[in-house]
């Protein structure tokens, strides 16, 4: 197999997989500071976009206004999902967290196509079908862009993590009772690392939605995102970007060669590979923090 | 418990009542079960469907039903839950449907064995298994359509014909949704491989094919002639995405047969210009079935749903399975007389002849046999605005699916010894 | 009143020992178990085959996850897949011709030794973790019994359940495919009840408040881990293979999803953690609301009561049960169980409610 080949499936595999890291940068944001498994990631990216798909189609709003007020409502909707839902959680065993979440991904799946309806709607932010071509390589223009303001996205996560704001986030993560100690707000920084998640989820969510069109469907990311985020590192913002070109490049390049010798999607066996050899050899991730709890 | 739940009547969607005249109330109405998924992996396709069926059930009440007998739907959604749809089945059966309509292939099969075993009818439009045109081992299972091996078949006839008969290394290349749907038409591309001669290559994507960027690279580098695009739903425009950036003509690139104008509005109306797609039931409005349907259902307010969806694909589907029930139904009454009785409606669907419900189906005609109906398609293309028929209505290579539905049929009948 | 509690008065150990020493808890079992075994008579068809018996099987299965989940305290999202492994394996044991009886056994064992490989998961990992793995791993069984046609059946994907005999009576009717069912349920739920009284229980309980606690006093968590996976993925898969013969009578490998675990964790959570009423209360709840959810908004929406589209009325039921799931751990933690639990407390000393401890 020549080069070319193999260029092509790993550049356009490292691009989709920063528009999943995008969709982990939620998940990792949340565990952080809260130390919360956030499940509903995916179904909030849907929220997300059927939300600016509702703003920018039926209402009428030019893009960019849908984009920005959208940003705004899934950060406010992130804020209040954690003082109505998690808040109360505080101190519960660790599955029923779980399963809250997972019971939220059900509620949001079955009322968002109920408000908005199930059919698959348009999106389109003005990124055309044709593609990139250098050389003899094509590039996917809508991953390239999602990839692009994933990388920019999560570059503003990092640099939030180093305002005032961003410290209280830090410490918190560090040491919720010690935070507490010096006059930090526990609950104001974790409902921030939430609304944060809002945001992230909306973002990832116009970006899948242009490039699959907006339906129920969308939650599904949650699956690769947790792939990404557990190689990355439940509570590394940065690993989340390695891990989402690795999981990328590793779910197009091994497919590429290994399918057509044994005829069969082996695509869908990389990410669950992929987490269960991290379990295996380095539970805590590639970046993450070594203080996991072993057995 | 059990009183709440007897209380609890099914969704009539339609009251012989309120929408039948004089006539359609003095005769016991015909009662049909569908149980269809409106909110898991087929919601492309079911509201437009339940919308189709519902509204020509209107169109015949209020042309005084069948035979005087007002047609009832009910109507209930499995989330794509076999248990819920077995649920669905047995209740469908104590409140006396002849019929039973899933538009699930998950839920149709969890309830083909009780089916078989009770004698219901099930119809299975465009999807299910291939191998049920065998009426004589399955015996209650309606296709009445051609299902994914004689859509199979129709796309590479189309191909041959494109090709002036002569597809000698040629490539023709298949991009399928890696789940047993996508792989059910495998065998039939390979035996005609053998026959005509060209070269295949299959290409899968992993479910739900949100992101198939791998197998269109793949594709790429294999420099097919034809590409011919297998999934459902979501996937779909996803699919036609992918092919538009790699380069991929759109007039060589064929469909199975969802692929509505909704897909094709997704990515752009006017992009997507070309596209192929097979078809088993015409699309649009100048059709006088779908005509009376606008100016006794839609016009009178009684419509199931939004008007702009009255004449898509999905919704002609609906009404096209509602049409051949109907004259099933009639046909029984004629022949068999009253009441309609699972039983008497096989005969009467099994009796089905070059029924063409006004230039909505190509000639059906079902047999004991034959319970998809000639598997008569043909080939459209979308022109930015509606699709446009490439082809006559035509059955192609039936002698290699009948062979595949033999065998498979077969291989049921042994192994449920 | 109900409960008199008056008068029990225990002089052997074993008497202290019993599972119900209130007289009426004994009384209420003993009706349920009649109603149980008369209910082919009581009961039509549509309740008996579409409600009743998919929900003692759903328990069976919920119990053998309750076993891992709340007696043990580990968490497991692959549980479908496991039944998967029993369902798969016993039909095609059954096909290979050894009796019905063996074959169940011999599915039982095979997902128990798969389930194993998931409980060796947990040696390493816990909580979220070992949650994200056994995700993982069901999605490997999914795709190896899809894409493997000698197991999943042909190009079709369906494997016909065959006809089968159990003690040299064939099982054909809803009649006896309940009883088989019924069974099942009946030797899993004594089970389950009896084993908050062994040694390995109580093991099970110390593993699961405190494992290197557990390991201090001689309790080895690596083995009872393990245990616990096996015996609760044994009955995953007898579970499984029931669900398969007595009830869809044909498998595909949606019917064990990666949706069907999360259903079935739902079943324990909801019903509560570590109780067996709760486990026939959670899969219930979990099961037959979809559907009664269905046919309510159904019959409000003929009687014109919701005026709205078919698409919005459909998804009411997805709606109402994730509001359930999150509505139940948000207000009752303890789940269904623990409703019943006020309940009896409250009739245990009616009317002199003062009296409550």
């Amino acid at each position: 197999m020549d080069l070319m080949y193999f260029a092509e499936l790993a550049m356009n595999g490292a691009l989709v997989g920063l528009m999943y890291a995008l969709v982990a940068l939620g998940i990792v944001l949340v565990f952080k500071s809260s130390g919360v498994a956030n499940l509903a990631q995916g179904a909030l990216a849907m929220v997300g976009a059927y939300v600016v798909w509702w703003l920018a189609d039926p209402l009428g709003a030019p893009l960019w206004a849908a984009v920005v007020v959208g940003i705004l409502i899934m950060f406010f909707f992130g804020r209040a999902f954690e003082r109505l839902a998690l808040r109360r959680m505080i101190g519960q065993p660790v599955i029923m967290v779980i399963m809250l979440t997972l019971g939220t991904e059900i509620l949001l799946r079955g009322s968002a196509p109920a408000l908005w309806g199930a059919q698959m709607k348009r999106m389109d932010i003005g990124i055309g079908q044709q593609p990139i071509v250098l050389g003899d390589m094509l590039i996917n223009r809508a991953y390239l862009a999602g990839g692009v303001v994933a990388v920019v996205l999560i570059g503003l996560a990092m640099l939030f993590f180093n305002s005032r704001q961003g410290v209280m986030l830090r410490a918190v993560s560090d040491d919720q009772t010690a935070s507490w100690a010096v006059g930090i707000s526990v609950e104001r920084a974790i409902g921030v690392s939430w609304g944060l998640a809002g945001i992230a989820a909306a973002c990832a969510g116009i970006l899948w939605g242009s490039v699959q069109g907006v339906d129920w469907t969308l939650s599904l990311l949650l699956i690769k995102a947790l792939a990404v985020a557990i190689l990355g590192g439940l509570d590394s913002i940065g690993g989340v970007v390695i891990a989402g070109v690795a999981v990328g490049i590793l779910e197009n390049v091994i497919p590429g060669y290994i399918d057509p010798l044994v005829g069969g999607g082996t695509r869908d066996l990389v990410a669950s590979t992929v987490i269960l050899l991290t379990m295996l050899v380095r539970p805590f991730g590639l970046f993450g923090r070594e203080d996991i709890e072993r057995v | 418990m059990r009183r709440t739940l007897t209380g609890l009547a099914l969704a009539t969607v339609l009251s012989a009542a309120a929408l039948g005249p004089a006539a359609a109330q003095d005769k016991a109405p015909i009662k049909l079960g569908t149980a269809l998924d409106f909110t898991a992996v087929y919601t492309f396709v079911t509201a437009e469907y339940s919308q189709g069926q519902r509204d020509y059930a209107s169109l015949l009440n209020a042309k005084g039903g069948i035979k005087g007998h007002s047609v009832e739907i009910m109507v209930v959604d499995t989330g794509n839950q076999p248990q819920r749809g077995i649920e669905a089945y047995e209740r469908f059966k104590n409140e006396g449907a002849v019929l039973v309509d899933f538009l699930s292939t998950p839920v149709s099969r969890a309830v083909v064995p009780r089916a078989l075993a009770d004698g219901m009818n099930v119809i299975t439009l465009f999807h299910g298994r291939s191998d049920a045109a065998d009426g004589t081992v399955f015996p209650t299972i309606f296709p009445m359509t051609p299902a994914y091996w004689s859509q199979a078949t129709a796309i590479v006839k189309y191909i041959d014909d494109q090709e002036k008969g002569d597809l000698k290394g040629k490539k023709i290349a298949l991009v399928m949704i890696d789940s047993p749907f996508g792989r059910e038409p495998l065998p039939v591309f390979e035996e005609l491989c053998k026959r005509l001669g060209y070269e295949f290559s299959a290409f899968p994507y992993p479910s739900p094919g949100n992101e198939q960027s791998s197998a269109w690279t793949q594709l790429r580098r294999f420099k097919p002639d034809w590409t011919i695009i297998w999934g459902a739903g979501g996937g779909q425009s996803v699919s036609v995405r992918d092919a538009i950036s790699n380069g991929i003509p759109l007039d060589r690139l064929a469909s199975v047969i969802w692929l509505s104008e909704t897909d094709a509005n997704i990515i752009g109306a006017g992009q997507t210009k070309g596209i192929l797609r097979f078809e088993g039931v015409a699309y649009g409005k100048d059709l006088p079935v779908i005509q009376a349907i606008e100016q006794e259902v839609v016009a009178k307010g009684k419509g199931a749903g939004p008007a702009e969806k009255v004449g898509g694909t999905y919704y002609n589907i609906g009404v096209a399975s509602m049409a051949l029930f109907g004259e099933g139904a009639r046909l029984a009454l004629e022949k068999e007389g009253e009441p309609l009785t699972p039983a008497k409606l096989k005969k009467g669907l099994e009796s089905i002849k070059d029924f063409t419900a006004d230039g909505l189906l190509p000639p059906v005609t079902i047999t004991g046999e034959d319970h998809q109906g000639g598997g008569r398609g043909r080939i459209a293309a979308w022109d930015g605005s509606k699709w446009v028929p490439k082809s006559a209505w035509a059955p192609a290579y039936q002698d290699i699916v009948w062979d595949l539905i033999h065998k498979s049929a077969e291989e049921f009948k042994a192994s449920s010894k | 009143m109900f409960y008199r509690l008056a008068g029990i008065r225990h002089t052997r150990y074993a008497a202290d020992r019993q599972l119900w020493p209130v007289p009426v808890d004994r009384a209420q079992i003993a009706a349920l178990t009649a109603f149980a075994a008369a209910a082919p008579l009581l009961l039509s068809n549509l309740y008996l085959g579409s409600y009743l018996l998919p929900w003692i099987i759903w328990s069976t299965a919920a119990l053998g996850l309750n076993l891992l989940m709340g007696w043990a305290g580990q968490i497991h999202l692959g549980y479908a897949a496991v039944m998967a492994i029993g369902a798969y394996s016993t039909i095609h044991i059954v096909r290979a011709g050894l009796p019905f009886e063996l074959a169940i056994i011999g599915g039982g064992l095979l997902s128990a030794v798969i389930g194993l490989v998931f409980g060796f998961a947990a040696l390493r990992v816990k909580g979220l973790y070992l949650a994200i793995s056994t995700l993982a791993m069901q999605y490997l069984v999914d795709w190896i019994v899809s894409h493997v046609q000698a197991i999943s059946g042909g190009s079709q994907a369906t494997l016909q359940a065959p006809a089968f005999r159990v003690l040299g009576l064939p099982v054909a009717g809803d009649m006896m495919r309940y009883y088989v069912a019924l069974a099942v349920c009946l030797v899993v739920t004594s089970f389950l009840l009896n084993v908050g009284r062994t040694s390995f229980g109580r093991a099970l309980a110390a593993v699961r408040e405190k494992d290197f606690a557990a390991a201090i006093v001689g309790v080895d968590p690596f083995y009872f881990k393990l245990l616990a996976f096996w015996c609760s993925s044994f009955v995953g898969g007898i579970a499984g293979a029931v669900l398969a013969f007595c009830y869809y009578r044909a498998v595909t490998p949606e019917q064990f999803n990666l949706d069907v675990s999360i259903q079935a964790v739902a079943m324990v959570i909801v019903g509560g953690l570590g109780s067996v009423i709760g486990s026939y209360l959670g899969a219930a709840l979990v099961l037959l609301a979809p559907i009664m959810l269905n046919n309510l908004v159904a019959a409000l929406a003929r009687a014109g009561a919701l005026p709205m589209s078919e698409e919005v009325l459909s998804h009411i039921p997805l709606i109402l049960y994730g509001g359930l799931i999150v509505g139940f751990l948000l207000f009752e933690p303890l789940g269904l169980a623990k409703v019943y639990d006020n309940l009896r407390n409250y009739f245990l000393v009616w009317p002199f409610r003062h009296a409550r401890r």
